[in-house]
């Protein structure tokens, strides 16, 4: 099977500063796959060039088959697949139905069928309550759970979460692993997961990618990484403690 | 003191009993005003968006001047209409000068970088996420674009009426390129000017009112429509 992605040699410098240097990643589909690693590390920027947000300056990106070569219908049609969870949660103005809904007007989905899905996606996220509210009078956490049921909503092929529970409680947090890993058994979505939350990469992760000052410095399954972590700054991380 | 109250009093007096020639005055203000505001809004909204979204060569520079030229003095850019339109210029031969197409004209140059460039601004404030949260949920370029426009709407419904109070408080250039011409090119800022220059103080005063009226009017009109795209507007909290 080849893989959802294939990055070869890529290298994303901001000025002078190169901040991501990756040698080789091969990522299979329908995995969840985790990417840890302190912050400036390059996590985002990593997953911003597979969802074809930021380009790299050298190398190769390999998406579902597909050599990128950023021209404007190939763009659109895999980032027709792909979705991402950003960081931030921006929310549109208006209600939490429009922004749920925006992925699928955008995709010319008959009004009927957008109005059940919204309120399907709504409904996993424990958010149905919600959706005449403002968009942006929400909590962080409902904003955080909005965006993901967004997401969810254009039933993506691969999933982006940039730091999904950052402010989601523990409850809370637990419903939409549940959600994650629903969606990806039954559905077969890939999921690339950014998280701080280290019980949480390996409660889901089926692998692992450790991330350092724009390298990759160790990469494997969750259970290998968390008890045997070969790289010194992987075992300095996980155990809370710094290099010099 | 007595001057003032007693120019108020008549002021009101005059308004109050609807003068048909203030009517005609104010009728040929907005309408060259809101003329210029349009054409100009036609051009400075997709103008200053895209160039708030391309990265085409030139483009600080432009912007640079465009901001320049918000703050251009209305007597000079009704002289730069003049030139052109006055006999021996330009389009000398179309006899516009003195028309209130010529005040049109004036007054979109003086509208055109205030809109273009407070659209180009807001744009620019919010691009990149609304860029990235569009995208990410499978926009196109296009439907990206559009996103961020909407997203900018109010910035840009507030360029739109810091340009109308600009237009019809300005003085300088409709007087150079329209000569306050009684029944065609005089407007209420010019009829101020003429009445008090006749010291006929009490009909300069009820023009003003006018003027304020309409003033208040565009802002009461804004907070509409802001209250339509934003049905919050409680505003921040301050303790
Ligand atoms: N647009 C940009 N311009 C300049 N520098 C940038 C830009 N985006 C990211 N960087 C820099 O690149 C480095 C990597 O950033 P990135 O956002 O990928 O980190 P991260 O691993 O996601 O961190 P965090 O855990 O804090 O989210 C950081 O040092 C950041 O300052
Ligand atoms: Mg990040």
């Amino acid at each position: 099977m080849t893989p959802v992605f294939k990055l070869h040699k890529i290298i994303k410098r901001y000025g002078q500063r190169e901040v991501l240097h990756i040698e080789e990643i091969n990522i299979h589909g329908q995995k969840i796959c985790a990417i840890l690693g302190p912050n400036g590390s390059g996590k985002t920027t990593l997953m911003r060039i597979m969802g074809l947000l930021t380009r790299n300056d050298t190398g190769t990106v390999n998406i579902l088959g597909e050599d990128i070569h950023w021209g404007k219908e190939q763009l659109l049609k895999l980032r027709r697949q792909m979705t991402m969870v950003t960081q931030t949660s921006f929310m549109f103005e208006g209600n939490v139905y429009d922004n749920v809904a925006y992925g699928l007007k955008i995709r010319r989905m008959p009004e009927r069928g957008i109005r059940a899905a919204v309120e399907k996606s709504l409904e996993l996220l424990g958010m149905s309550a919600f959706i005449a509210a403002d968009a942006r009078n929400l909590s962080g956490g409902e904003r955080q759970k909005v965006a993901i049921a967004r997401a969810l909503a254009v039933e993506p092929r691969v999933l982006f979460l940039d730091e999904p529970t950052a402010n989601i409680d523990p409850q809370s947090a637990v419903e939409i692993e549940r959600h994650v890993r629903f969606i990806n058994r039954e559905l077969g979505t890939t999921i690339i997961l950014v998280t701080h939350n280290l019980f949480q990469a390996r409660r889901l992760a089926d692998e692992v990618f450790f991330m350092w000052d724009g390298k990759m410095v160790e990469r494997g399954s969750a259970k290998d990484i968390f008890e045997q972590p070969q790289d010194e700054r992987t075992r300095s991380f996980l155990s809370g403690e710094t290099v010099f | 003191m007595d001057i003032i109250i007693q120019g108020l009093k008549e002021g009101l007096m005059l308004v109050w009993s609807m003068d048909p020639k203030i009517i005609q005055i104010t009728l040929v203000s907005l309408q060259v005003s809101l003329s210029a505001l349009l054409i100009a809004a036609c051009l400075g909204i997709p103008l200053g968006a895209a160039l708030a979204l391309k990265e085409v060569p030139g483009r600080r520079l432009f912007l640079n001047i465009t901001y320049t030229f918000m703050g251009l003095p209305p007597v000079l850019a009704g002289l730069i209409v003049y030139l052109v339109l006055t006999t021996r210029g330009p389009l000398g031969q179309f006899q516009l000068l003195f028309t209130p197409t010529a005040m049109i004209c004036a007054q979109i140059l003086l509208a055109f970088p205030i809109i273009c460039g407070l659209t180009a601004r807001t744009v620019m404030a919010q691009r990149q996420e609304v860029y990235d949260t569009a995208v990410t949920l499978g926009a196109s370029r296009r439907q990206a674009a559009w996103a961020i426009i909407r997203e900018s709407r109010m910035g840009i419904i507030a360029a739109l009426t810091t340009a109308l109070g600009r237009l019809v408080a300005e003085v300088g250039a409709v007087m150079l390129v329209g000569g306050n011409i009684e029944g065609s090119t005089r407007v209420l800022t010019t009829s101020i000017v003429l009445e008090t220059r006749m010291g006929e103080d009490s009909r300069a005063i009820g023009i003003g009112i006018i003027l304020l009226v309409i003033s208040f009017s565009i802002i009461v009109l804004i907070n509409l429509l802001e209250k339509r795209s934003f049905k919050n507007d409680a505003g921040i909290q301050i303790t």
